[in-house]
């Protein structure tokens, strides 16, 4: 922590958050003007315009993340701050009881699973597979998650953005197809497996699909992140 | 000011959590992130004291709201992994796009039919509570 706040107030540090912090505004500006279409997630378009910079700068990537150390050490007292939500909806889930936390839960084993078995069967390196695996939660419990197991937290980030957003692109034609006419149901299968991404593009669907995105992507989140480690240090 | 004292609270509350998350972690050596045990520990302090909830909604609402800017520096080093990714990007590609619309549609068939039989419960049994009355 010390180390993050002596490099946000050194000349290096404040340039490149402020850099991070105008890229993220304009991805923000460009998110809207899409009406917030998946594609255009403000990480995207951060992340391209803190890239050009460094590009332009000569600097390296590695030298960015010293200097925007404090941006990653913020990311572990946000994920504490996710008990907010997951307490808010506390209600609901009660009244759904365990359909709800078997629904949560299977969604949360079949998404890993599978992707899993698809590296597996094309014969991707270890890391990969293990990396995997957090595709589905939310970003800072993916990252801290896969850094438990063996995987590549950087990439964990990446994977679970994509997922995001691809879930997010295709539900409504994967809900057609499924014939799913639940509105609940369609909520808890997008915040299970496509997690925030997923929750935003509830909420466009309305109140009560965004209440069940919430608590899929809260309660898978904490499911996955409790269990990958725990399975992993057992057999691994 | 009472605003700027709640949001004080609040961000006591969720550093003191998340410090004795890692606190935990660290002394009793547990596999599991210390972040989310520091989230187990804030989401126990909201139900035992409900009236904590505004003072930490106080301090969290914003970084929740803007949390993808925290993911910048990680998302970046993906450039170091790039030749990684490159080889087996098929098999990325197939992990992702196939098996999220796959399982994005099964858990929602599982979810409905499991939602489904309590709404019949429910009906059912509202029905037997009028006959009865």
């Amino acid at each position: 922590m010390i180390n993050a706040i002596t490099q946000a107030f050194s000349v290096n540090g404040l340039i490149w958050l402020c850099v991070s912090v105008v890229g993220y505004l304009i991805a923000l500006w460009i998110n809207r003007k899409c009406n917030g279409h998946p594609i255009a997630h403000p990480i995207v378009f951060t992340a391209i315009f803190v890239f050009l910079s460094l590009y332009l700068s000569n600097t390296s990537v590695v030298d960015y993340q010293q200097a925007a150390a404090l941006l990653h050490w913020l990311l572990g007292p946000v994920t504490v701050a996710l008990a907010l939500p997951i307490y808010r909806q506390w209600q609901i889930l009660k009244r759904y009881g365990w359909r709800l936390i078997v629904s949560i839960v299977l969604g949360g084993i079949v998404a890993p699973i599978t992707a899993w078995f698809a590296l597996f069967a094309l014969d991707a390196p270890a890391a990969l597979k293990m990396t995997m695996l957090a595709k589905s939660i939310t970003t800072p419990l993916a990252m801290e998650a896969t850094a438990h197991i063996g995987g590549i937290p950087a990439m964990a980030a990446v994977f679970v953005i994509t997922t995001g957003i691809v879930g997010a692109i295709v539900a409504t034609g994967v809900f057609s197809l499924f014939k799913i006419e639940d509105r609940q149901a369609q909520g808890i299968a997008l915040g299970t497996v496509a997690h925030a991404i997923g929750t935003a593009k509830s909420i466009h669907m309305g109140e009560d699909v965004a209440a069940m995105a919430t608590l899929g992507l809260c309660v898978n989140g904490i499911f996955t992140a409790l269990a990958l480690p725990l399975v992993f240090s057992l057999f691994v | 000011m009472r605003d700027v004292s709640k949001a004080l609270v609040g961000a006591i509350l969720v550093f003191a959590a998340y410090y004795l998350g890692l606190f935990a972690v660290n002394i009793m050596a547990l596999p599991i992130p210390g972040a989310l045990v520091g989230l187990l520990i804030l989401l126990g302090i909201l139900f035992i004291f409900p009236k904590l909830e505004t003072h930490t909604a106080r301090f969290v609402t914003l970084p929740l709201k803007h949390m993808s800017l925290l993911f910048v520096p990680a998302v970046l080093a993906l450039s170091i992994y790039w030749v990684d990714i490159y080889e087996n990007l098929l098999a990325i590609t197939i992990a992702i796009f196939v098996t999220t619309s796959l399982s994005l549609g099964f858990t929602a068939w599982f979810a409905q039919k499991l939602f489904c039989s309590k709404q019949h419960k429910e009906s059912h049994s509202s029905q037997v509570g009028r006959e009865l009355e």
